[in-house]
């Protein structure tokens, strides 16, 4: 059981773990930073104030004066949902396409596993950077806050990190689809790059402008830190909505790879 | 049963036909060598069969089960060892961490013994095999699960002299041991040597299949002579000289006829040289099936 996925993880192991601790370094620089913005003189919040709204929004900049507030804005909209997200879209990318592209899969395929079960058990071994990132992560932030003396409120950053499932599952999903499709390992991933990128630019930039809409097809729409962490209001729609587009893109993406030509 | 029985198997890529209605069958226990030279379409007729590729038209059957269904030929699959054409790996695994993987899947009963005969350095990363390592590295896993059917791409690319004899001796006693053995190879040497019968692909179609001998009888040896006094065709009266070439007291030919008659013609001439070797297998082709399209 699940003989692919362990295998697949495994060699995710390493890379997860240095993920981990680079995020973890830079969540307590940012953190450090915090006191001298929260002490100074400066209004940093009439100056964030005077930003365009689509960079403001884009960014979740709200006010930087709170703790919940600078996290949310510089750790958790930048770094978890662009960067993270970028990162599940490049592994997802980087699950068939690449060993396909290679014959690597055909000694797989001899093998009397199903061909879609075969995609779905690498999908299911993006499981563990996402676990593995969502552990560590929280620990990071909240022990830094704990350090600086401004400390958050664990509930709501927990809230922050299981709410940021669905949407990492689903850049992995968008990886994974184009990895069925496209025949380049490097064309797949660094179009799952693109495509993440690019829906993140369409949701910041249509912020308040009469195409707002527009951004509604971004992934980064339904998933608002500054929201949970500041304003402590928990919305379960939108990660469920994301949840169940995954799913949708992750069955189409098993249906396309059981039919294809390899 | 027959182990592979393939009926009218085609594979086109747009206006390229690969596999053009090809039609033979596969008994159990004997081993078929599909010959033809590079390009031909071997590849194509084996991932086809694997199920990695969906035949165009017509079909294979492998113990009975359609290829063309994921969920028939995956009852076949337990009873297949695959060996790809330039098999290729995960490069930072280590040897014995894919052959574990590899036995999760279909089992490895066979594996220690197989590591006797073939020895990649398992404890290495893959990253860090030589062609020929790699080669063995993926015959072991064709071979672990004790499939009753082989089907493997160019076996032999990349191993050295004493591995592909040491290979070719393995699967004479596969064979004996009762097992099928269907494999692709450009090397007429090779396949005169292991095979029961020959198929031969050349631009997709299949020109033939029989038996090694008779193949063999077919093909003929390329004969290279090296006289005191220049020869002329004209100096053999002997049936199954072909493609005769002379440059001053050299001469070569393809010969298919009686041996007895040559040597007896060539008593006539002082010979300083002779050279008799197998036809490459081009010589083949173009000798004998060039004309028949």
């Amino acid at each position: 059981m699940l003989d692919t996925t362990r295998y697949e993880a495994r060699q995710r192991v390493r890379g997860t773990l240095a993920f981990a601790l680079l995020l973890g370094l830079f969540a307590l620089l940012i953190i450090y930073i915090f006191p001298t913005i929260a002490e100074s003189s400066a209004d940093i919040d009439a100056f964030i104030e005077s930003l365009p709204e689509s960079f403001r929004e884009g960014f979740g900049a709200e006010t930087y004066t709170t703790i919940e507030g600078f996290v949310a804005a510089e750790l958790y909209q930048t770094v978890w949902v662009l960067l993270l997200g970028l990162y599940m879209a490049y592994a997802g990318g980087g699950l068939l396409a690449d060993d396909i592209e290679s014959g690597r899969l055909y000694l797989v395929l001899a093998t009397p596993i199903a061909r879609k079960r075969v995609a779905f058990e690498k999908f299911l071994s993006l499981g563990l950077p996402i676990v593995v990132l969502n552990l560590s992560m929280p620990l990071f932030v909240f022990g830094g806050s704990i350090a600086i003396d401004y400390p958050l409120d664990p509930y709501y950053l927990l809230v922050v990190h299981v709410l940021s499932i669905p949407y990492l599952v689903l850049c992995g999903a968008i990886g994974l689809a184009l990895s069925v499709v496209l025949d380049r390992g490097d064309a797949a991933q660094r179009g799952a790059i693109a495509v993440v990128f690019l829906l993140f630019l369409l949701d910041s930039v249509t912020l308040g402008t009469d195409v707002e809409w527009l951004g509604a097809i971004s992934p980064t729409r339904y998933l608002d830190p500054t929201d949970i962490l500041l304003h402590e209001t928990v919305d379960l729609v939108d990660p469920l909505l994301l949840f169940v587009v995954a799913i949708v893109l992750v069955l189409l993406s098993l249906v396309h790879f059981q039919h294809r030509d390899l | 049963m027959a182990a592979i029985e393939v009926q009218g198997l085609t594979k086109a890529y747009g206006d390229t036909v690969a596999n053009d209605h090809l039609d033979f069958t596969i008994e159990s226990g004997e081993i078929f060598g599909y010959l033809g030279p590079n390009g031909a379409g071997k590849s194509t007729t084996i991932r086809q069969l694997m199920g990695f590729q969906a035949p165009t038209e017509g079909t294979a059957r492998i113990f009975g089960h359609d290829v063309r269904s994921d969920r028939e030929l995956r009852k076949a699959k337990a009873r297949i060892g695959f060996l790809p054409g330039e098999p290729a790996f995960t490069p930072s695994v280590t040897g014995a961490e894919l052959l574990d993987y590899q036995a999760a899947l279909k089992g490895d009963e066979r594996r220690e013994e197989l590591l006797d005969l073939f020895t990649p350095p398992l404890e290495r990363q893959i990253r860090e095999y030589s062609t020929g390592n790699k080669q063995m590295l993926a015959i072991v896993q064709a071979f672990m699960h004790d499939p009753d059917l082989l089907i493997m791409d160019e076996p032999t690319s990349g191993l050295d002299p004493l591995k592909q004899e040491a290979f070719h001796g393995f699967l004479r006693e596969e064979r004996d041991r009762g097992k099928t053995i269907f494999f692709s190879s450009h090397i007429l040497g090779e396949v005169r040597r292991v095979c029961d019968r020959v198929g031969i692909i050349r631009d997709g179609k299949l020109v033939t299949v029989e038996h090694v001998e008779e193949l063999l009888a077919r093909g003929g040896k390329q004969v290279r002579v090296h006289t005191d006094q220049p020869l002329t065709e004209a100096d053999f009266d002997v049936d199954g000289i072909v493609g005769f070439e002379a440059e001053g007291r050299q001469a070569q030919f393809t010969f298919t006829g009686d041996y007895n008659d040559l040597f007896a013609a060539l008593a006539d001439h002082h010979l300083v040289d002779i050279e008799i070797d197998e036809p490459p297998i081009e010589e083949v082709f173009m000798h004998f099936y060039g004309g028949e399209e």
